[in-house]
């Protein structure tokens, strides 16, 4: 099998690897990326959300030939994207105290800065909508619920290039 | 009757005689035990302070991982020359924040600046073995011990800057990570003291802060792995890493209480990356390690993509007809004749009889998953004759002695680190996964991680027991409650597990009794009453179904059969659902106490839970058009909490209804408060997943098997159907904290079906609510 390229977190990556193991794999067990996470396998919880070329995607049924030649950003990623400094999700996060058990956060983080970066002032159904795709077993929704906004919020102060900045 | 508490101790020191409950949250500090706790002192490796506890009984212990040792230090705090402070806190971090909370306490009475307390979850010399410890309520049991622990630091350092300054102790202070002597002026950072302090004798008794002094123990603080998590850093089970380890997935047999009879391998070795095939037999009892077929490769992918290529002819075992249409059977049955009475007080058949108004309901209850988000997971490494484990483990100790039967290693030979944990649950009770590991890894002679994925997870999992329930239940002409029957059939978690307790005591925790005279009659898990005549029976079928503990064990089921009742008299002959529970309740009086042991129920806070919610919640007000209120309470291992949800209920599509939750009102009695941002955080969790679990949890039975695969047909909770607002109370208390991991579950349950009937006239009586058609929007 020739190696296939990837571009994930600003780095040129060539692995070896069968086509069609799914993105998330070859994440956590080539290239030792655990902070993607692996919940069900089929799409249904986005745990293992990545971006690709800057959407919030599923790794786990993305295979890496179609990520092959794509710009892959993980959660340890992320803040690259912000210049080095944590991303406003991040920070939101924090600063609302969001994880319980921690699980599925990186993926929730994922699809809301995709959100905002498409979207700087988010509807509560542009809201729902994103994250509606993600489970928290623990139920951390409403601690979510509020620390998007307050994303929002730090973007607008923080951030006005707009645009794609992942 | 050995009680939950014997158990617990055992747990913590090792005896696997069960594998541990849950029921952790019940853990008391004031156990009657033979274990004696020290506090003991000395120089830190970093020429810092160190303080920590010795158990003298977990060196005695004769089924213990650490005998022989003398003393097995559980938690410390360290201070360094540099004025750092760090924490070791032993509990399992599963998302309720125990490495937070526990911490927290400690740096309280040392008087620590919290920005310089570093905390750690592991030992720092090896030769410490491991984390010792388990239970889902760290702060109800460790809340002593870990002010002491602190204080004595405190001492030290005092003691330290007295003799420095040539000043008695008692004239000095502290703020914050300072020691102060104020009539000189002289003040000293803790770092500067933490050599000399080093050397001091430890006192005998220190004294506690006075509460009203506490600067961090009441005030929020955010969980202390959060910048690693939002960040993606390796924190959980599945994330451990050793150079060049393999993957394996274990193929189980679908059929419960299944095994391998033939196994073709050849399709599975072909598949690229798969390394190795390991037969794994099991051991008797299924709750250590379950058998199977173990498919070792170099990545997870390969594991899996292995295991589905494995072709394995199973022996089905003797449950392989068992559906829920066998289980109800066998409840009806019990029903119609229960085989245990547990309570009997008055004269129930004839109040009934003689009651003006009965209510006759029964409920039923269908097996619950964990589904915790981080699966099935767990590594071991097995090197120069030892085996080290690492992994999502809620009960370290428990986990070492089942790898011990798995392998039959010697315990010394073992050694468990436990990570963060991705979900418990009650999951992670079990250590199964610990066992798989540590055979696995034996027999390959390396290092492996076992892993599954939500199918193998789902499929496998140890169930919340389903359960058919009977209440019956009579008021007389005014309107008063004077009889109550309760038959709880339910799927035993003691019998599944082989444990040698009565089949009912992990079932019918929170159910009501009546009225009981000594301490010795009074099951900590049951409440009693003021009701003339109360029964309560019991029965548990034969099946092969695993079941386990799942979050708030038996209270969610009980509650919900409890609480719907009770409104439902009330409303029969017109009486507030508040006034009517009052009036049950009775008063503390009604509980007997004995010495200085602390009743495990106080209804007076109950009580006053209750009215609080009600007033809080606006229970008796009109609820706005179109909405109804409902409320109920429920004390679960110590704590008390009474919910008032706010809904609606709009048609749907195929005929559903959807029911928007509005608000949900919690009141809660935790004792002190230690961090009121975990408690709140808990109060949101709690009630959603009480409220996914009610509406949409549930594992139907086939021919001996689970049905659900995928999230695709266990349906979990999302961010759309969470309620628009939760509102988190705690009454102010002073009195020896208690946990919050499980009891805001309980009452949500009830209340939103109580508020359904109230608005649309249907009574719910099952789980899921969907199976009534109706749905969260």
């Amino acid at each position: 099998m020739p190696p296939i390229s990837l571009n994930v977190n600003g780095r040129s990556i060539d692995v070896d690897a069968d086509p069609q193991t799914p993105l998330l794999w070859l994440l956590r067990d080539e290239l030792g990326l655990t902070g993607t996470k692996f919940g069900c396998g089929r799409g249904f919880c986005g745990a293992c959300t990545v971006h690709v070329d800057g959407v919030a995607t599923r790794s786990c049924t993305l295979t890496t030939e179609r990520a092959a030649g794509r710009r892959i950003t993980t959660i340890e990623g992320l803040a690259a994207t912000n210049g080095g400094a944590l991303h406003p999700v991040q920070q939101a996060w924090l600063e609302h105290d969001v994880p319980q058990c921690g699980y599925c956060q990186a993926g929730q983080i994922m699809t809301a800065a995709s959100l905002l970066n498409r979207t700087a002032r988010p509807s509560e159904s542009d809201v729902a909508t994103a994250m509606n795709g993600h489970i928290c077993r623990c139920g951390t929704y409403i601690r979510i619920r509020e620390a998007l906004q307050r994303a929002a919020q730090l973007r607008a102060g923080s951030d006005d290039t707009g645009g794609d900045a992942s | 009757m050995r009680t939950r508490r014997d158990v617990l101790e055992d747990a913590k020191r090792g005896v696997i005689v069960a594998p541990m409950e849950q029921d952790g949250a019940a853990r008391s500090a004031h156990a009657t035990t033979t274990r004696r706790d020290f506090i003991a002192a000395g120089l830190a490796a970093t020429g810092g302070l160190i303080v920590f506890v010795r158990s003298d009984a977990l060196a005695a212990e004769p089924h213990g991982p650490f005998q022989g040792r003398a003393g097995f230090p559980r938690e410390y705090v360290q201070v360094d020359p540099d004025g750092g402070v760090l924490i070791w806190s032993a509990q399992p971090e599963m998302g309720e924040g125990t490495r937070t909370s526990l911490p927290m306490i400690v740096a309280e009475e040392l008087d620590a600046d919290w920005a310089r307390v570093r905390i750690d979850d592991a030992p720092m010399d090896p030769k410490y073995g491991g984390q010792g410890v388990g239970g889902s309520d760290a702060i109800r049991s460790d809340w002593d011990r870990l002010r002491r622990v602190g204080a004595t630091a405190r001492a030290l350092l005092v003691a330290a800057a007295a003799a420095e300054w040539r000043v008695p102790p008692g004239e000095c202070e502290t703020t914050p990570h300072t020691v102060h002597h104020r009539s000189s002026g002289r003040s000293a950072g803790y770092g500067t003291l933490a050599a000399a302090a080093a050397m001091l004798q430890v006192p005998p008794d220190v004294a506690l802060k006075d509460p009203t002094a506490y600067r961090l123990v009441g005030t929020r603080r955010a969980g202390s792995d959060n910048l690693k998590i939002v960040t993606g850093a390796p924190l959980y089970g599945i994330d451990v890493r050793i150079p060049g380890m393999k993957y394996a997935a274990i193929a189980k047999c679908p059929v419960f209480a299944g095994r391998p009879r033939r196994v073709d391998a050849a399709a599975a070795r072909r598949v690229p990356g798969v390394r190795d095939i390991v037969e794994i037999p099991g051991l008797d009892n299924p709750t250590f390690l379950m058998p199977g077929v173990a498919v070792v490769a170099d990545t997870t992918w390969a594991a899996f993509r292995g295991r589905d290529a494995l072709v394995v002819e199973w022996d089905e075992g003797p449950y392989a007809q068992e559906s829920d249409a066998t289980l109800t059977t066998q409840f009806n049955q019990i029903l119609a004749a229960p085989p245990a009475t547990l309570h009997n007080s008055g004269r129930v058949d004839d109040a009934l009889a003689g009651a003006a108004r009965v209510i006759d309901n029964t409920f039923s209850f269908p097996f619950v998953s964990h589904v915790t988000l981080e699966p099935h997971n767990c590594t071991a490494e097995f090197r120069d004759g030892h085996l080290y484990l690492r992994g999502p483990m809620q009960m370290p100790t428990n986990a070492r002695g089942i790898v011990a039967r798995a392998t039959t290693l010697p315990p010394d030979r073992i050694h468990v680190q436990a990570t963060r944990i991705g979900g418990g649950f009650g999951r992670r009770l079990m250590s199964d996964y610990a066992a798989e590991a540590g055979y696995v890894a034996m027999t390959i002679g390396g290092a492996v991680m076992v892993v599954d994925n939500r199918e193998g997870d789902l499929q496998h999992d140890y169930y919340r027991p389903a359960s058919l329930q009977r209440v019956r239940a009579g008021v007389d002409a005014a309107g008063r409650l004077v009889a109550w029957d309760h038959i709880v059939a339910s799927c035993s978690r003691n019998a599944y597990r082989k444990d040698p307790r009565a089949p009912h005591s992990t079932e019918v925790y929170g159910c009501m009794v009546g009225a009981v005279q000594t301490v010795a009659q009074m099951d900590p898990d049951l409440k009693p009453m003021r009701i003339p005549n109360v029964r309560l029976r019991f029965g548990a079928p034969l099946t092969g179904v695993p079941t386990g503990a799942w979050r708030a064990p038996a209270h969610v089921a009980n509650a919900f059969a409890i609480e719907t009742t009770i409104d439902e008299l009330a409303a029969a002959v017109g009486r507030s659902a508040v006034d009517l529970r009052l009036e049950v309740l009775g008063e503390t009086a009604d509980i007997p106490r004995a010495g200085n042991e602390r009743s495990p129920y106080d209804p007076a806070r109950m009580r006053a839970v209750l009215i609080a919610a009600a007033e809080r919640g606006r229970y008796a007000e009109p609820a706005p058009e179109g909405r109804a209120r409902g409320i109920a309470m429920h004390e679960t291992f110590g704590s008390y909490c009474a919910q008032v949800v706010e809904l609606s209920v709009a048609a749907g599509r195929n005929g559903q209804r959807v029911v928007t939750i509005h608000r949900v009102t919690s009141v809660a009695d935790v004792g002190q408060m230690v961090n009121p941002g975990t408690l709140e955080a808990q109060t949101q969790g709690g009630i959603i997943d009480g409220l996914g679990a009610a509406f949409y949890g549930s594992v139907p039975i086939v021919n001996g098997r689970a049905v659900p695969r995928n999230f695709g047909d266990y349906r979990m909770i999302r961010f759309r159907e969470a309620p628009l607002a939760i509102d988190a109370h705690f009454l102010p208390s002073r009195a020896h904290p208690t946990g919050f991991g499980e009891p805001p579950l309980p009452p949500v349950a009830p209340a939103v079906a109580n508020a359904i009937a109230r608005l649309t006239g249907v009574r719910i009586r099952s789980m899921p609510f969907i199976r009534a058609g109706f749905v969260l929007g």
